[in-house]
């Protein structure tokens, strides 16, 4: 092993861009899928996050939740649907919220019955709105929510008590309120006085015992006229944007993962043609193809886990110096896996070299003028 | 420069590692300028698209055209603000529509406005509207009626517009009046009074600046945010986080590339240590060999661009639509220039080991 570590040793250059060049995009590979997956959950967490398993949405809205409206009638058809357990109106609107310190922020309320769907599964302090006026807030350094903070809903100054606090609960990338539904009919009527009338985005749907969401979301669609019913993971799936984040993000990856596997692949196997000679004088003088191939791999090790480490250290920067409203996290799991998988298609991108070095020929030497042979 | 070509053509494979991570590189860059702008221009086409140089919005919307109101007292007051040559209304309503003949709806951004703007002539009679061209890939055309969300409220399609889209929705250009009544019948609890609009657009005396009107009306009227056309589309949902984080990767993109030049680079050279030697104990200059070196890292950069450029073209044919993906000849143009600049400066790093052959390594001296 010590002729690997003495050939990087005296090619710093060649090894150190190689590393720098691994490391750079093992770094853009992890900062990219913290990105997506961040995005994602800031995106879709509050709807992820709530107990309803299928949510109803008016036919026009294009499983969007922003464009969604259904009017009374249609929740109480949705109620009446064979396998309904429990169905209620859901609210969602985005407000200006004033906090306790006085500072001004954007925050999704979601308006739902008290004990009915729609409630948040992620409660990590404090506990459920008991009444109106009371909320819980998302988690996350850039909500900024904290339990027994007031907060106002703009410009109508209507007051909501924080009493929980859900992780994971973000939703379009804005801190999420979870209020019961007659507190977000106010917090509507506060934003704007003008409102004629104050309709629920969406039905909450639990279903009976026995039902499973998709049947039931079938069912719901089939029987109340203008909506669309979805179970939870379709309706998350089909969130605006969630599609093209992650077919973006997913194409991206791919490029950068196969650029690292040329780059690294390459360079080995250009590196093993440049010391065919020496390799074959080495073979002539008694190691072993075993030990030729030792060396090569360990150096493919290295480069690949140095790499790695300092791509995580990177990321650590990038979260450390992170927007508080979109923190980035460095997650040491997502770290170890890439760079696994790095190293694994390093090894593979390697096969050329490996083959090359498994095929030296010793007698060779002997043949070669440089080597002291004869041509 | 003759003998950096003529290596180039007879030993292509010498070459062909680094022009291939390059390319793969260039069509990495391509992609993501390409959904950076494909991102920023669905997002902001409708605030772009405004003549008026400075945008008002109520103060407690954060800048945020949903759920900003501005009453016609308001509208008074910022009219009244010196250097304020004209403010008209604007607002938005965000719904799905029923085109004729099609089973899909689509999504759609009904705008009501009151003046022309850089894209959209003057508002037609209430009912009827001008389509972004976005909209006629959904089944759009000239005559159609709309019918626009779960009340079906219909509008007329009677023209064309291009490039106005809002946080990716085709936008729909009407009346303040169409704006209104579509707003009443589909979205009950975002109804404004009368006179009052989401938002003011504000065009300046001649001579005076948007900032400087932005400024003054901030200062003379209470409960306003007053925003250059610049700031408004910077204040729209996730544009400025955006077009920072593409702004890095892209730029970390870039240093790969300098990188993975500058590697195989030094490959390439070490492997013509001894030719170099002799080169140059026939009396080729380091400089000179330093040019064909630089010569040889511009034509690969150059050829893994137009490869590249080829290749991404052909794969964003295949990248279903919901991608945003927008490829725009000014973003190819930086990504050029950034390739070639960022190649030659990792070419560059193997100048120092061509200054450092010595000629008489060519006669076996070391």
């Amino acid at each position: 092993m010590r002729l690997a570590f003495a050939e990087m040793r005296r090619a710093k250059l060649r090894f150190g861009l190689l590393t720098g060049a691994v490391a750079l995009l093992v770094f853009l590979i992890l900062f990219m899928q913290t990105l997506s997956s961040q995005l994602l959950r800031e995106f879709v967490g509050g709807i992820e996050n709530q107990s309803a398993s299928v949510l109803v949405y008016g036919e026009d809205a294009r499983r969007s939740i922003e464009g969604s409206v259904v009017t009374p009638e249609q929740v109480q058809q949705v109620s009446a649907v064979e396998g309904v357990g429990e169905a209620a109106p859901f609210g969602e609107n985005s407000f200006t919220v004033r906090t306790s310190s006085g500072e001004l922020k954007d925050a999704t309320l979601f308006g739902y019955e008290l004990g009915g769907p729609g409630e948040p599964t992620t409660l990590s302090t404090g506990r459920l709105p008991e009444r109106d006026g009371e909320g819980v807030a998302s988690a996350g350094a850039g909500a900024g929510f904290a339990i027994g903070d007031v907060v106002e809903v703009l410009p109508g100054k209507y007051p909501i008590r924080i009493v929980g606090i859900a992780d994971d609960a973000s939703f379009n990338v804005q801190p999420t309120l979870f209020v019961s539904y007659p507190t977000y009919e106010q917090a509507v009527r506060a934003q704007n006085p003008d409102a004629q009338a104050i309709l629920p985005t969406l039905v909450a749907v639990d279903p009976a015992p026995g039902v499973s969401p998709e049947e039931l979301a079938a069912r719901i669609t089939a029987e109340v006229p203008g909506v669309e019913a979805l179970d939870l993971a379709t309706a998350v799936a089909s969130l605006p944007g969630v599609a093209s984040i992650q077919q973006s993000f997913g194409l991206i990856l791919a490029l950068a993962f196969f650029v690292v596997v040329l780059v690294t692949g390459f360079f080995f196997l250009i590196l093993t043609v440049q010391k065919t000679q020496a390799l074959t004088l080495l073979r002539a003088v008694g190691a072993s193809t075993g030990y030729l191939l030792r060396n090569l791999l360990l150096q493919v090790v290295l480069v690949t886990v140095v790499g790695t480490a300092i791509a995580g250290g990177l990321l650590a920067v990038a979260a450390a110096t992170s927007n508080a409203g979109f923190q980035v996290e460095a997650d040491p799991v997502l770290v170890v896996t890439t760079g696994g998988a790095v190293l694994l298609l390093a090894i593979v991108a390697s096969i050329a070299s490996i083959r090359r070095v498994a095929r030296l020929d010793p007698a060779a030497a002997t043949t070669r003028p440089t080597g002291g042979g004869l041509a | 420069m003759k003998l950096a070509w003529k290596e180039l053509i007879r030993r292509p494979s010498r070459f062909l590692t680094a022009g291939g991570a390059l390319t793969l590189i260039v069509i990495l860059l391509l992609l993501l300028g390409g959904l950076l702008d494909g991102l920023y221009l669905s997002a902001t086409a409708a605030i772009r698209a405004q003549s008026a140089s400075v945008i008002v919005y109520s103060a407690d919307s954060r800048d945020s055209l949903l759920r900003s109101r501005i009453e016609p007292s308001t509208r008074e007051q910022v009219a009244s603000v010196d250097g304020v040559e004209s403010v008209s209304g604007f607002g938005i309503a965000l719904l799905g529509a029923e085109i004729p003949g099609q089973s899909d709806l689509a999504d759609v951004a009904l705008f009501g406005y009151e003046a022309p703007n850089a894209r959209v002539p003057a508002p037609l009679p209430t009912g009827q509207v001008y389509a972004d061209r976005t909209l006629q890939d959904e089944g759009v055309a000239i005559g159609d009626t709309l019918l626009l969300g779960p009340a079906k409220t219909p509008v007329t399609v009677q023209g064309w517009v291009q490039d106005t889209a809002y946080l990716f929705q085709g936008g729909l250009w009407g009346d303040a009046e169409t704006w209104r009544s579509v707003l009443a019948a589909n979205r009950p609890d975002q109804v404004l009074g009368p006179g009052t609009f989401q938002a003011l657009l504000v065009t300046p005396h001649e001579g005076v600046s948007p900032q400087q009107v932005a400024d003054a009306i901030d200062g003379q009227v209470p409960g306003v945010s007053a925003l250059t056309r610049q700031e408004a589309i910077l204040a729209l949902p996730g544009v400025e986080q955006q077009s920072s984080t593409f702004a890095s990767i892209i730029g970390v993109t870039f240093v790969v590339a300098g990188l993975v030049v500058a590697l195989f680079f030094a490959l390439v050279t070490l492997e013509r240590v001894g030719l170099f030697g002799v080169l140059k104990a026939i009396g080729a200059g380091s400089r000179r060999l330093a040019a064909g070196l630089a010569f040889q890292a511009l034509l690969i950069a150059g050829g893994a661009f137009a490869l590249g450029g080829v290749l991404t073209l052909v794969l964003a044919q295949v990248i279903p639509p919901e991608v945003p993906l927008q490829l725009l000849p000014k973003r190819a143009v930086f990504i050029a220039i950034g390739i070639v600049v960022t190649a030659l400066i990792g070419s560059a790093i193997s100048f120092r080991r061509i200054v450092r052959i010595d000629p008489a390594s060519a006669v076996g001296g070391s």
